[in-house]
């Protein structure tokens, strides 16, 4: 027998963007600042443009590139208009942004990369198994390096969904160049036109069809990407999805995937417009007092445009308040502690940006020293893991949540099981948890190691909303379940649930849900520094604020209410 | 002076070229050396002189090397080996601005398939070369507004290739090359595309036009007739190699060699001659429906001055003259009582039999089946040409 050890792949991987990360940090943060802020700007130049007159202008543009069919323009106007009703019009730009810059970064790429495929038969053999290979790996691997590199935000969000979404374009650009019949070649080199005449004045139109069809692509692309990208901060609609999948919110995922579709048919009309052939247009073309009638709405409407945001711009020149840039992850519980933080500190004149990320990655970030703090670590077992990893870079202010619970959680109704080793095959041999990076989940994985009686049993991972969903058909089917639970957590209010005794405490002692800061903070924003530190409040106010939201009130709204009514509390963390 | 000089020029498509290039001078066949080298011969040891002003075509069938050949003179294929003289200087020698030069300011080139660039105008495909050299707009404008004007597409301007037809699209090709006012047009087997009627125009306005302007012409083609219907001197290729050069009398008098001989005919003699061999399809009237409108018109059209009268079965009914079509319309009655007579033979008659009939008819012979329904007519020329184991001219008559 021979036996082969084990390659160490994923160490290699690991030292190497590890390498990477140390090395060209400079680099990376570079890119992260600047692109950050560019990004910001174009957000908030295209947010400061009044919603009504950018939706206006839209159909307008979209009547005079779509002729005579009226199904497109006014696609456009009631799908804006649904979603600023919505109210998911910054999100709309954000995303719009995010979409935007990958594409034109795209296409500034992958435009001349494909021109130098086509040209040259050995770049083509090299460039080709690398773009299947960007193409065939899932979205999600290429966030982790982009962690890695660019923190979150926005900027990693766009680094993916480049990389995800350049081959096509890549791609058919070279197939369109690589097209063109030999015999317009031969009829351009036998003009004795230079390299590149041929390819500006031959080679590109000729080509231009297939090359915007491979744009067209790319832009799908990096949509797509966008609710990927949410998961390491990029905001938009994609963090909307995002967290209506971690809370089952059918309502929420279905409106915010909406704008993601009406966005997609938009920019898809709008390049498949520009992708028109040169005789349509003659043919199209109406006379020319028309012609010119057109060309004037058009140049009017871009003018109303700039001038309408110019002057909102103005308008909503503000100064720059203390900002402090709060992290968390979708649970129940985090969403009520981040979001009455954050209402607080609005109300006392912060600027709090709320960014809602995978757990690893929220505590990557803190260390890193790109999110400044979050009230979501929970110490010493829950997050035992990234503790370990970290804590030498952050800087933790103490329990902001005593007496937090975790456990494995079964209906009352399931007499017959009282502790973790009464277990014996109920519910398919499975426990139901969430996320695979939640620290309740490793130590239901650890649980199922160290009972004897769990041998066989499996951690279903799936995502915090999945799992409650889960519970609740279960519950109403008076079907054995058991889950990850946790409190403080509403779902204690709403069912009759249990804890298991955990008599080897794999499962962890009570614990403290704990406040961290990255390191620095102190020094930079003494003052929000001193309310992190104040901050505090305990499990009866948490589960309220969570069954507001439960009861479909906005986390902003929920917020809001128990601020009003618990004054006292607040006022505080403020003094 | 000969305006263009091929001199040993040859290329060799694939590997081993060195070792291919030894056994051509060793005379080897093209065959030979793809079994031992791996190596395809485009052309082989070419030499030709091309004189100012004239018309040269090459021809010979597929893969015998003629379109590898023309764009070996204007270097879209680089030559393995040999050199290409123009006005005595040695273009393979060339680096490549004085190579654009020569292309930009010499010579231009017409496409079997047109070449036109779609996504421009019939304006903007004329004024390319102009454009490419720099030319400012204005002037480049003007001398493609002559070109365009010159080929009657002046109204054409601003449409798009695919908008027109074939024989149009080829007229702005040529429009393109003309553009340029070169010395030299290569004409990649430029009319082989079009549908023969337009064919043949395009070829009278080529003759006229180098009558007028006196360009040096090279037109590549893979039929003969063409060959000799525009050119001055002619060479036929074989395998990559020239075997005759001269004039069109001189090729079919006097072939070089047994290929030349099967090229310049297609008539299978084997067998013995019957009229349905060498009859053509008849230009017919159906006296049951025609009028002698429809009867003139078709006369017209067809630019003849008869029509073989049928009915509704084709039976044939006889001969209808021109003039007897417009005396039945002129008179009002119908076309059937002004019919007049023609000699039939019968499909199967031998060619032997027809020749001493068509002698003594001026007019073509009408050609029945058993049931007296009209195949075919027997003109002049193609009787003769059969006698004279000739080659298959069109029937012009």
């Amino acid at each position: 027998m021979i036996t082969f050890e084990k390659m160490p792949l994923a160490e290699w991987v690991q030292s190497i963007v590890d390498w990477m990360t140390s090395n060209w940090a400079s680099m990376f943060s570079a890119i992260q600042s600047s692109g950050q802020k560019g990004m910001d700007a174009l957000t908030h130049l295209l947010t400061s443009v009044p919603p009504v007159l950018l939706i206006v202008v839209l159909t307008i543009y979209a009547i005079l590139v779509s002729g005579k069919k009226w199904g497109f323009p006014v696609i456009t106007f009631l799908g804006l208009l649904l979603l600023w009703n919505q109210g998911l019009w910054n999100d709309l730009m954000q995303t719009t942004t995010l979409v935007l810059v990958s594409s034109i970064v795209s296409i500034i790429i992958g435009i001349p990369l494909g021109i130098w495929m086509s040209k040259s038969d050995r770049v083509s053999k090299i460039v080709q198994p690398i773009l299947d290979f960007m193409q065939t790996m899932p979205g999600f691997v290429y966030l982790i390096p982009a962690v890695a590199f660019f923190g979150i935000g926005v900027v990693p969000g766009v680094f993916a969904s480049l990389i995800f979404s350049l081959p096509p374009t890549v791609r058919f650009t070279n197939l369109g160049i690589r097209q063109v019949p030999t015999e317009l070649e031969e009829a351009a080199d036998s003009y004795g036109s230079t390299p590149w005449q041929k390819l500006i004045k031959v080679e590109l139109p000729v080509a231009k069809p297939s090359i915007l069809a491979g744009v067209n692509q790319t832009i799908m692309l990096a949509l797509s990407m966008v609710v990927i990208a949410s998961m390491v901060g990029a905001p938009g609609l994609g963090q909307g999805v995002l967290s209506a999948l971690q809370h089952a919110d059918v309502g929420n995922g279905f409106v915010n995937g909406l704008g993601l579709v009406i966005l997609a048919i938009i920019i898809d009309r709008f390049t498949e417009y520009l992708n028109v052939d040169p005789i349509e247009k003659v043919n199209n073309q109406t006379t020319g007092k028309y012609k010119n009638w057109k060309k004037w709405v058009g140049w009017l409407a871009t003018l109303a445009l700039i001038g309408g945001t110019g002057y909102a711009a103005v308008q909503a020149h503000e100064k720059e308040q203390a900002s402090i840039n709060l992290v968390y992850v979708e649970w129940d519980s985090e969403v009520a502690s981040s979001n009455v933080l954050a209402e607080s500190m609005r109300e006392h004149g912060y600027n709090v940006k709320l960014t809602p990320l995978d757990n690893a990655v929220m505590w990557q970030s803190i260390a890193q020293g790109q999110a400044d703090a979050s009230v979501s670590a929970w110490l010493p077992n829950t997050h035992k893991a990234q503790y370990d990893k970290y804590r030498k870079q952050i800087d933790f202010l103490g329990p902001n949540l005593k007496g937090a619970h975790l456990g494995l959680v079964v209906p009352k109704y399931m007499d017959d099981v009282n502790s973790i080793e009464d277990l014996n095959g109920q519910a398919d041999k499975t426990i139901t948890g969430i996320e695979p990076g939640a620290g309740v989940t490793s130590a239901a994985e650890k649980t199922v190691k160290d009972y004897g009686n769990l041998n066989g049993w499996k951690v279903q991972t799936s995502s915090t909303g999945a799992m409650t969903t889960t519970l609740e058909q279960a519950y109403k089917a008076k079907k054995d379940i058991i889950i990850t639970g946790w409190s403080p957590h509403w779902m204690f209010q709403k069912y009759d649930l249990k804890y298991l005794k955990d008599p080897k405490g794999t499962m962890g002692e009570s614990e403290n849900i704990t406040t961290m800061a990255r390191k620095g903070l102190k020094d930079d924003k003494p003052d929000a520094y001193k309310v992190l530190k104040n901050f505090n409040w305990s499990s009866d106010d948490m589960e309220q604020v969570m069954l507001y939201i439960q009861d479909g009130q906005s986390p902003e709204d929920a917020a809001k209410k128990w601020i009003k009514d618990n004054p006292k509390k607040v006022d505080a963390w403020f003094e | 002076m000969a305006k263009v000089k091929l001199e040993h020029l040859t290329k060799i498509f694939g590997k081993h070229v060195k070792q291919a290039l030894e056994m051509i001078d060793d005379r080897a066949p093209k065959t030979d050396i793809l079994d031992k080298t791996g190596a395809t011969v485009g052309v082989y040891d070419a030499n030709l002189e091309v004189n100012e002003g004239e018309i040269f075509v090459i021809m010979g069938l597929s893969g015998s090397g003629k379109s590898t050949l023309i764009r070996l003179l204007n270097r879209l294929i680089e030559p393995t080996s040999g050199s290409i003289y123009l006005d005595g200087e040695d273009i393979s020698k060339m680096d490549k601005k004085q190579l654009r030069d020569v292309r930009r300011k010499k010579m231009s080139m017409v496409f079997q398939n047109f070449g036109l660039f779609p996504q421009r105008t019939v304006m903007e495909n004329t004024e390319y070369g102009l454009e490419v050299q720099g030319m400012p707009k204005a002037e480049r404008r003007e001398k493609a507004e002559i070109a365009l004007k010159n080929a009657n597409l002046w109204s054409f301007r601003d449409q798009y290739p695919s908008q027109l037809s074939g024989g149009m699209q080829q007229r702005v090709g040529l429009a393109r090359a003309l553009a340029n006012n070169p010395e030299i047009l290569l004409m990649d087997e430029a009319f082989s595309a079009l549908d023969p009627l337009i064919r043949r125009d395009m070829q009278d306005e080529l003759i006229e036009l180098q009558a007028k302007q006196g360009q040096t012409i090279i037109f590549i083609s893979h039929d003969l007739n063409e060959a000799l219907r525009i050119g001055d001197r002619i060479a036929i290729m074989k395998d990559g190699a020239i075997v005759q050069i001269g004039t069109g009398e001189d090729i079919l008098t006097n072939p070089a060699d047994d290929y030349v001989r099967a090229f310049t005919e297609d008539i299978d003699r084997s067998k013995v001659l019957t009229a349905e061999n060498i009859m053509v399809p008849p230009l017919t009237t159906n006296v049951d429906n025609d009028g002698p409108n429809v009867a003139l018109k078709k006369m017209r059209t067809e630019e003849v001055s008869g029509l073989v009268a049928v009915d509704r079965e084709r039976h044939f009914k006889g001969f209808l003259s021109g003039e007897n079509a417009l005396k039945s319309r002129q008179e009002n009655v119908p076309l059937s009582s002004v019919l007049t007579e023609m000699s039939t033979v019968h499909k199967d008659t031998l060619l032997s039999d027809i020749v001493t009939m068509i002698y003594d008819s001026p007019a073509p012979l009408a050609v029945v089946d058993d049931d007296n329904r009209l195949v075919g007519v027997l003109i002049r020329g193609r009787v003769l040409e059969a006698l004279a184991d000739n080659t298959d001219m069109e029937g012009e008559e």
